[in-house]
């Protein structure tokens, strides 16, 4: 599976380079639309929710976008990640090439999307004094959690998708309520003591938001247990996802 | 060193027939016991052997299942009984312009094509000019794809495909690309392939071109091989289907 993976690395390539450019040419502001909608989404909660929540934390800006930008990684994969397997279905029927491809580069794109967006995070770090501390190092390991987990999940979906055409409604659906189960907005010491906090633990993208605040924001290293036992969680899920998608691949051509 | 490029072993493929297919989760549910389809056999234990070197047109009527052996021998369905293997690097060219996206240049949209061929980085580099000398695109090829014309489309990703150095080729009746000068120099490419030792099939409707081309002619009918051989195949289906 690798080396064939490893003979069509020029395709993941190409197709990650085609999804971070091609999809703003011709929009006046190019790539920056993938900052900017990021940061308007942050600007309208940073208005709305101080006057929702009784008190919030300091550095309220910064607190918030330093989750809403893992989060646009996440959705924008629940989004594109779903349909990548019917959107390219003019390929998928022509030629012949790993499938596992489209998946791979649709996550990677958005990793180094949002590697790229981590410089506003670090702009805001500044601006509000809250500077750096040297538990960034650890950036590498959250990423990659997120891209394990996110690719399992894409794995799955696409798939699936495929098959029955309403799982991206549902989807969507979901990850909505998500938006509310994980702690962006708020602080999950909000709820401590109560089973609403068991349940945040419960939810590996809380875990993983955390993890990027404590390393950012609160400059403490992150729980390391809930990390080791995320990373082994999510690569076992992502390599049970491969193999779901790699059994349903077969039939892709006949059924887009 | 294998002498079979593909073997073809016993394949049977079905396709299932939805009259209208249920393809919600709502109708699935609704339609649980509806759910069988009728089953559509377009090729019955179909076997063939096509050895190294061999130039072979598929030749039929439509609907008789040359297109789908030759999808099968891609590996882009998989069969539903029986077994095809290949030996060597294998390329399609069943559709032309796989992967081109329309706001890209044509220099960036030959790698993009090419990627999808399996090919990497060194390998375009080394192929980029010819392939931009026989696309004879000249300046254009730094323009983006959509302000192309259809001719132009087409010329590049032809130039593409044929360039790729694969050792097997498959081609869907493409022949038909560009004007009289720009399909010669295709037929001539293709001679050339075929010179060099490299496996072509083709399935083809112009029956004067390919029995310029080829040397081995397959008939097939209804799913089942009904001839194979030389060009007294092609005789014999002119006066049955000509």
């Amino acid at each position: 599976m690798l080396k064939e993976l490893y003979n069509y690395r020029e395709l993941l390539k190409t197709n990650v380079k085609k999804e971070i450019r091609g999809k703003y040419k011709g929009s006046f502001l190019g790539i920056l639309w993938s900052f900017i909608s990021p940061l308007l989404m942050t600007l309208v909660y940073a208005i709305v929710f101080p006057f929702i929540l009784k008190s919030t934390e300091p550095h309220y800006v910064t607190f918030i976008i330093i989750g809403v930008l893992p989060w646009t990684w996440f959705t924008n994969m629940m989004a594109n990640g779903t349909t990548i397997i019917l959107s390219n279905a003019g390929v998928i029927k022509k030629v012949y090439f790993p499938r596992e491809i489209l998946p791979i580069s649709v996550v990677t794109s958005g990793m180094i999307n949002f590697l790229i967006s981590c410089l506003i995070i670090g702009i805001f770090l500044i601006c509000s004094g809250i500077g750096f501390s040297p538990y960034i190092l650890l950036l590498p390991v959250v990423v990659i959690i997120q891209f394990l987990f996110s690719l399992g999940i894409v794995f799955i979906t696409s798939a699936i998708d495929i098959y029955i055409r309403d799982l991206e409604y549902i989807i969507a659906f979901l990850v909505n309520i998500l938006f509310y189960a994980t702690p962006i907005l708020y602080s999950p010491e909000m709820f401590a003591g109560t089973p609403i906090a068991t349940l945040i633990k419960l939810n590996p993208m809380g875990t993983i938001i955390n993890s990027y605040r404590d390393i950012f924001f609160y400059k403490q290293m992150p729980d390391i247990i809930s990390l080791v036992v995320l990373i082994g969680g999510c690569l076992g899920f992502c390599i049970i996802g491969y193999f779901l998608f790699k059994k349903l691949s077969k039939g892709f051509a006949e059924e887009v | 060193m294998p002498k079979n490029a593909i073997v073809v072993k016993d394949v049977t493929k079905n396709f299932k027939l939805y009259y209208d297919k249920p393809s919600t989760l709502k109708e699935r549910l609704v339609f649980w016991n509806k759910k069988k389809a009728d089953v559509h056999t377009v090729l019955k234990e179909v076997s063939l052997d096509i050895k190294k070197g061999e130039t072979v047109a598929l030749i039929g009527i439509n609907g008789s299942g040359k297109s789908t052996l030759l999808k099968l021998m891609t590996k882009i369905i998989y069969p539903t009984e029986g077994k095809i293997t290949t030996n060597g690097k294998l390329t399609s060219l069943l559709e032309l312009g796989a992967g081109f996206h329309p706001d890209f240049t044509g220099r960036e949209n030959i790698y993009f094509n090419a990627a999808i061929f399996g090919l990497t980085k060194q390998e375009i580099d080394k192929r980029l000019e010819d392939i931009i000398e026989f696309s004879e695109l000249g300046e254009f090829i730094d323009s983006p794809v959509r302000t192309y014309s259809s001719g132009m489309y087409m010329r590049l990703a032809f130039s593409v495909a044929i360039n790729v150095d694969a050792e097997i080729l498959l081609i869907d009746e493409i022949l038909a690309v560009g004007d009289a000068h720009f399909q010669e120099k295709c037929f001539s490419k293709l001679e050339e392939l075929k010179n060099s030792n490299k496996t072509i099939v083709i399935v083809s409707h112009s029956l004067q071109s390919v029995k310029k081309l080829c040397t081995r002619f397959v008939w097939i009918h209804e799913g089942k091989i009904k001839m194979d051989g030389n060009e007294k195949v092609i005789d014999e289906y002119m006066k049955v289907c000509g």
